[in-house]
Order: C-alpha cells, then structure tokens, then sequence
C-alpha cells in the first residue's frame, strides 16, 4: 500500500492576551460597540469601523485565526468582498499571497458540458475572485486593525452570558486572568453558526441539515493544471460523483469529493482511502503530499431579522447556507460592510437608530436570495429520486451538445453582491457599484474605493451641473454627511472626466443627472435631472432621516 | 399557456413520438423524455408559460397511472 505523507501545519499566529481595565473593578464600564466573534465578518466590521475612526471592543474567545487544527472554511473571495478589502487596505496582500481567477469549468465524466469567464462582466479594478485560505483573510484583517489602532481587541475572552437591557446588552466575560462584566450600546454576533448568544437569547434559526456527504482534500502535487474552477457532476475518478478543484495560495489544492449519503465519515477521511482517490485522479506518477484531510456534512439556517432590538447578528451567526457557489463567507463580508458605515453614522450623530433597521431590512432578503440559490445548486448535485436522476442525466446529457442546457448545468452559482429590495429608505433599490477606475480632470489616477476609502459619507457623482446649481447644492447638504462630486463641466466642484464606463455602470447620462452611491458602494438613487433640494432629500431618504415636518 | 390545439398534424406528430420510443426500456424513455421535455421547454422560452405547463401537467390526475407502492 502506498504511504502518504502530511506536510507541516500550517505555523499561525498568536496575539497576547492584555488584562483590561475592567477586570477587578466593581466598576461597570459601558462601550458603544461591542462585536464578539474574530472570524471573516466580526473581523471586517471591526476593520471597517476602525477605518472610519470609531472605537468598538472586538472579543474572541481564540488569541489566533483560523480553526486549531484545520483548514477548512472559505476559499473563494468575491469582487465585492475584495473591493471592500481594498477600501480596508488589504487588499494588496490578499492579492500577492492568493490565487486570482474569473474561469471555471463544469465536466460531466470525461467531458466538459459548460464554461464561464466571470471577467467578462467586469469593469472593477478587482477580480472577479481569489482564492485564498480563510486564516490569512483574518490574519491581514487583524494586522491591519492592530495597525489603525482604533479597536479595542480582546483576546482569550468568552462571553459568558448576555442580558438584554432596556437600552442596550450586559455581558459577561470571561478570560485567563477572571470574569468581568462589561455593558453596550449595541452588540454585534459574529460568533459563528453555533452562535451561544443567539441561543441564550432563544432566536429561532430554521436550521436544516443536508443528508449529502463530502470530504475535503487539501493537497500539494507536481502536476501543472490552469488556475481555474473546475466541477464535476460526476466524476469518473469519484464512482460518478461530484468533485471540486480549486487553487489556493502556497500551491495548496482543495479537492473535494462527493461521498455516498451512508458513508462512514471516519473511513473515507482516512490518509490511505483519501490518498486512493487523489492517486485515481492524478495518475500513478504525480507526487502529492496531504494538508489537510476533512469530512463534512452541510446544513442551512436563517434568522427571521438580524436585529433584535441592540443586538445585531452577521455572518454565519445570521445566516449559513452550502458551500456550493462561495456565498458564506462573502456573504458575512458584506453584513459587515453594510452594517459598519451605519453604525458610523450613528456614532457621528449622522443618522438616526432607524438607519440600522436598514442593515435588517437589506441583509435578511439578501441571505434568502442566497439560502435559495444554494439550495437549488445542492439539488442539482444531489438528486432525491430517480426522477430527479433523470432529469439531470437529461441536463448533462444535452448540455454537452446544445448551449441552452448548459444554462442548467447547477454546480454553484458563484457569490455576487445582492441587489437591495425597494424599501422606505430606498425608494428605486439598491445595487453595487463595483470598483471603478477614475480619472480626476486634471488626469489624476483614483477609484471608487479610493473615493470612499476615507472619513464616512455617501458620494454625489453629478454630470456637468452649472455653478450655481453646485453652489446651490452644497449649500442644502451642508449638514449631511455628503461628498459632491462633478463628471465633467465647470461646476467649481471636485471634478472627475466624463466616462463612458462610469455613465454606463451607474446609468447616468447627460448633463445634469445625479447618481447617489452610499459608503459601501451600492447605488441608493438617481436622478435624471437632480436639482440641490432632490439631492438633499435623495440623501435624507437614503439615511432614514425622519421626514422633515 | 394555450390549450387550444396548434399542432399543425397531431397524428403524425403523436406517431413520431411513438417511433422514437420504440425499442427502449423504460428508463431509456424516461430519459428521452427528459430530454424532450428541455428542448420543448427551450422553445417556449416564456417562463410564466413554463410554470404554467408544469401545474397544469401536475394537476392531471391519471387515474391509469401505477401507484407507488
């Protein structure tokens, strides 16, 4: 029998733990925010709030990222959740340590049934995705937030226990050297799927677990193949079933089987069983050794509101859907992203309590969105019944011949920044707007990001308005956290060259319309023909400022 | 969706799916007819219509059919 060798583990790193001020006094400090949880999503709203200059204690229960002793979780980092690293500034070293890619392809057996190109809808200067392993996301995040030195972050610290207030949350801590009891304003779970605080507060999750089986294999071999996604829908080196092929930093592949619904997860994970297979599908003559090997089973829930009352949840503490299409992990990136400018907002005096309902009102129908297209990618690659056999036997069959069907071939609809429902606050929706590629009027290099990379407030991109309607503008917005901004013309305002891309992506056209794009750069309103007192209520709209009387 | 009849020669139609069923075993007709059942689905290219086809199919109750046991 052949023997399989592990390469080292993987050396992560470890932040002290500070005794904080707290602990032997009697005293019972209160803090404005409070986020519990260092994982993709606590870690980005702590970064992202930290960018914007406003404190929050960030607790963990670890003093390290990443999961001991494995390397499960995310792979696969969206352009969204990249964009939003950019505006962080991490997103260079995401982008040097990572692998970059935008193709993938589906194979039925032998042969491919279906490719994509993600690049080709693109106009942001990130790609589409990278892959990188989930623990060095959290490890730049966490350098990163050390480096603003803004947050308060609390290593080796467990809650213990939180007690919902009249007007905010009490919480219980533990850590290595005693308990102690801090209070705040708002708390943030970002603790994860097995939330404790969702479950002492008694939240009903909806949770259902999947009867379909896998089992991952992190490897490194010798044998050169494109750094694209690649799918199997039945693989013939899997006994005809599923399997996924993904690139990740340090030459590190993730392979992932589909296992038989009544396997022993014990037996399939085992070094020589799981190196039989990787031998079946590298050939006999390719070296490999093993990173990590894990079976696992997958499982969905979802909160009916992520707020309650002071308490927000994000992340997979909110919602947790299959892996198939990557939108856990970008998913809880984004809950930060759209939470942190609010809570901002807030903290400045900027907006309102009725704001922060908005981060409910977006995420919750945006995590439906997911949880449905998730499952229905799962089905696909789990038939119930013999039916649901033959109609996907159908599928692939005709998929290999005819390009409609290859529209049906479900092996993961990959993440995508969630449109936004019309709302109060958002009469027209809400839609990304991904990271441009700008030119000041002077020939100046800038992006989007860039543009909202510092201090919180929405931007005004407005086509050629005359100088008295700009002064007219800044006049009425004043008092709002707004940035004005002019493409093209001679308006007297900071001024961007006119751009088809830009005009096309944000659909605005001649002189005179307005688009509104809010901190994390979604699309809030447009107006054709935006005059100072539209673009003030536009904004006062968008913020879910009370109606003025 | 349209109940009326628009098949321009039903008969012939009728025996060419007939013919094309010849000579296999069920789950190869159920596979044809999966098959057949996409590229008619492609043709109609109306999603409301689709959704249509699939209740008004699944609401027939063929009393000839075998149950499940």
């Amino acid at each position: 029998m052949e023997n399989f060798a592990f390469a080292p583990a993987y050396a992560l790193p470890a932040w002290p733990f500070t005794p904080p001020p707290e602990l032997g006094s009697t005293k019972v400090v209160r803090h404005p925010i409070v986020i519990v949880g260092a994982g993709p999503s606590g870690l980005t709203l702590a970064c992202d709030l930290a960018q914007r200059g406003v404190p929050a204690v960030l607790l963990d229960e670890d003093d390290t990222v990443g999961v001991r002793g494995a390397s499960s979780r995310g792979i696969c980092y969206a352009q969204k959740s990249l964009e939003i690293f950019e505006r962080l500034g991490i997103y260079q070293r995401i982008a040097a340590k990572g692998i970059t890619w935008s193709f993938g392809r589906t194979f039925s057996g032998d042969d491919e049934v279906y490719h994509f190109n993600l690049q080709a809808n693109s106009v942001s200067k990130q790609p589409p995705f990278i892959n990188l392993q989930q623990f060095y996301v959290e490890w730049f995040l966490v350098e990163r937030i050390l480096e603003l030195g803004v947050t308060d972050v609390r290593w080796k610290s467990r809650v213990t226990r939180v007690e919902q207030l009249e007007d905010g949350v009490r919480l219980d801590i533990e850590t290595p050297a005693g308990s102690y009891t801090i209070e705040a304003d708002r708390l943030i779970d970002a603790t994860g799927a097995n939330s404790p605080i969702r479950m002492q507060l008694g939240i009903e999750a909806h949770a259902s677990r999947s009867t379909d089986r896998w089992c991952i294999s992190d490897v490194r071999f010798e044998k050169p193949l494109p750094t694209e996604r690649w799918t199997w829908v039945d693989a013939p080196f899997n006994e005809g079933r599923g399997v996924w092929q993904h690139l990740m930093a340090d030459g590190v592949w993730r392979i992932d089987y589909q296992m038989p619904e009544d396997c022993d997860t014990a037996a399939i994970s085992r070094p020589e069983v799981a190196g039989a297979r990787l031998r079946e599908q590298l050939g006999p003559d390719v070296a490999f050794e093993f990173v990590w090997i894990g079976p696992y089973g997958y499982r969905d829930h979802l909160l009916d509101s992520f707020r309650h009352g002071p308490v927000f949840f994000i992340g997979d503490a909110a919602h947790v859907v299959s892996p198939f299409g990557a939108r856990g992990g970008n998913s809880g990136i984004q809950d930060a992203a759209n939470l942190g400018w609010k809570l901002a907002l807030v903290a400045q005096g900027q907006a309102g309590d009725a704001l922060l309902d908005s981060y409910d009102a977006e995420r919750q129908p945006a995590a439906q969105e997911n949880l449905q297209v998730t499952s229905r990618s799962a089905r696909f690659l789990a038939p119930r019944s013999p039916a649901e056999h033959t109609l996907r036997r159908a599928v692939v069959a005709l998929a290999a011949r005819y390009p409609f069907a290859r529209a049906l071939v479900n092996t993961g609809r990959m993440s995508v920044a969630n449109a936004y429902l019309a709302a109060p606050h958002l009469p027209e929706g809400a839609r990304t707007v991904q990271n441009l590629p700008l030119r000041w009027a002077d020939g100046r290099e800038t992006t989007l990001m860039q543009l909202l990379a510092e201090g919180t407030q929405c931007i005004g991109l407005w086509v050629a308005p005359t100088r008295a309607q700009a002064d007219a503008a800044l006049e009425a917005t004043a008092s709002l956290p707004l940035r004005l901004l002019a493409v093209g013309g001679d308006s007297g305002l900071p001024t961007l060259q006119a751009d088809d891309t830009l005009a096309a992506h944000l659909v605005i056209g001649g002189a005179g319309s307005f688009a509104l794009v809010r901190p994390d750069a979604y699309r809030a309103a447009v107006l054709p023909n935006a005059t100072p007192e539209a673009i003030a209520s536009a904004l006062r709209t968008a913020l879910a400022h009370s109606p003025t009387p | 969706m349209i109940t009326e009849p628009r098949i321009p020669d039903p008969d012939g139609f009728y025996a060419a799916l007939l013919a094309a069923h010849e000579g296999r075993t069920d789950a190869q007709s159920a596979d044809l007819n999966a098959r057949l059942v996409l590229l008619l689905a492609n043709q109609c290219a109306d999603q409301g219509v689709l959704l249509a086809c699939i209740r008004a199919a699944a609401a027939v109750q063929d009393l000839t059919t075998p149950q499940a046991p």
